[in-house]
């Protein structure tokens, strides 16, 4: 590894030209709860590394704010921050419990939505209900910013950004008054990363029939995704359980003509199928159980 | 070589550290600070919690050189006086330990707790300290040991 170099940009603009110089060479610090360990592991995503750019002192990246109906959560919001966020809890409550969900305490008063998101695992617990809010990430670079929806920032091998771009934030629509839900299947309750993960929202008419529906599975996809035809399935109908049950059947197909037959799929069926039906029932207030 | 300037319980600490150096590493290296122990070096098993500006986090991924004006606190700076604090003396009422060596983390973890919420659900108990692993006691006996650490420290309110 090369000698490494840090620095702590107060400004986007300096740290966008930092950014820029160092190139390939450069590498964003956030939390570095998944940076500190490659360093140490001195794996080769950090081979090439010499410069850690801390993103830590930059105003923009920080914070959740409401404009214009649109909620721009900061890359550096922490999962802590996330968790406890009252506008989060108004107006897209099922990120807040993906967030909640994510590591420790420790893990989640350190680790960001961006480095969640931008450390490309397609078990990152954020990225399902960012991807069902459609949310758009805020990619800058020194040349100006473009905006990407999340799941069309993963290429083959994860999040695929080019050198000098930086995610700055999240930008989605204010989901309040939609029922919504995350449900995530780990080894174990804590720490746990992601099996699989099934974020859900759902929009009812004032006759109780769903008008608009989300539905986007994690670690199921090669890259997060919602399940478009079995969210059509859902819109004009009343939330029953053989409708959500038939909606986690049309997910794993689905889930088979993307992914093909492997050897874990006679796992993966039942357990989507059964996930995908129990986050679309606590959704929409039913009982999980018959 | 990068100069932090930051507090370590209460003392100002003005030093160079190299650019990729972890906070454990600088507490027990340069510091003699030993207290804070290191398990599994990857942010899973909470040995290395200390608190840095009034959040738990875990010493060994974090990045030394970003600590310019933080506070940090270690188990050297929760007793006061040479007297334990309420939650190191629950534990030991409590026989909430066997070897120890998760012990500083898991009195970090309960600190951090105690100190944003005074009166915790047994539920926020055990979420604040599942990321403090323990192979010797089972968990019971720290959850009992925090429970009334808070209530001690209510007492004395």
């Amino acid at each position: 590894m090369h000698q490494l170099q840090y620095a702590c940009p107060t400004t986007l603009n300096e740290c966008l030209l930092l950014m820029k110089e160092a190139g390939a060479e450069a590498m964003p610090y956030a939390g570095g709860t998944d940076v500190m360990i490659h360093l140490r592991e001195r794996a080769s995503c950090v081979q090439n590394i010499r410069l850690l750019v801390d993103l830590a002192k930059l105003e923009p990246l920080h914070g959740i704010r409401l404009e214009n109906g649109m909620i721009h959560l900061g890359a550096m919001t922490t999962h802590a921050e996330a968790a406890a966020s009252v506008l989060l809890h108004e107006h897209a409550p099922f990120l807040a419990a993906a967030a909640a969900t994510v590591g420790s305490q420790q893990i989640r008063n350190t680790g960001t939505i961006g480095g969640n998101v931008c450390n490309g695992s397609p078990a990152a617990d954020t990225a399902s209900p960012l991807t069902a809010l459609y949310a758009e990430a805020v990619v800058a670079s020194a040349s100006g910013t473009r905006n990407v929806p999340v799941p069309k920032l993963y290429g083959r091998n994860g999040v695929e950004l080019a050198p000098g771009e930086l995610v700055t934030e999240f930008v989605f629509p204010s989901f309040a008054g939609w029922k919504t839900s995350f449900i995530k299947l780990g080894r174990r309750k804590a720490l746990a990363i992601s099996r699989m993960n099934v974020a859900a929202a759902l929009e009812l008419q004032d006759d109780g029939t769903i008008s608009s529906a989300r539905i986007a599975p994690g670690c199921v996809f090669r890259s997060p995704d919602r399940v478009h035809e079995a969210e059509e399935l859902l819109i004009g109908k009343a939330p029953s359980r053989a409708l959500f049950a038939e909606a986690g059947q049309l997910s794993s197909e689905e889930m088979i003509r993307r992914t093909g037959v492997r050897w874990s799929t006679a796992y993966k069926q039942p357990v989507l199928e059964a996930l995908v039906e129990r986050a679309l029932l606590q959704a929409a207030g039913l009982p999980l159980e018959e | 070589m990068i100069t932090v300037d930051f507090t370590v319980n209460g003392e100002r600490v003005k030093l160079d550290v190299s650019e990729s150096a972890r906070l454990v590493d600088l507490l027990r290296e340069t510091l003699g600070l030993t207290g804070t122990k290191e398990g599994c070096a990857v942010g899973e098993c909470g040995a290395c919690t200390v608190i840095v500006n009034g959040k738990a986090v875990c010493s060994c991924i974090t990045l030394a050189a970003g600590l310019n004006g933080a506070n940090v606190i270690t188990i050297e700076g929760v007793s006061k006086n040479g007297e334990l604090d309420d939650i190191q003396q629950a534990i030991l009422d409590h026989h909430a330990l066997q070897c120890g060596f998760c012990t500083p983390g898991i009195v970090m973890s309960a600190k951090a707790l105690l100190d944003a919420n005074p009166n915790p659900t047994t539920e926020e108990i055990q979420q604040a300290i599942a990321g403090n692993l323990c192979r010797c006691t089972g968990y019971q006996q720290v959850i009992d040991a925090i429970a009334d650490a808070a209530e001690r420290r209510a007492v004395q309110e």
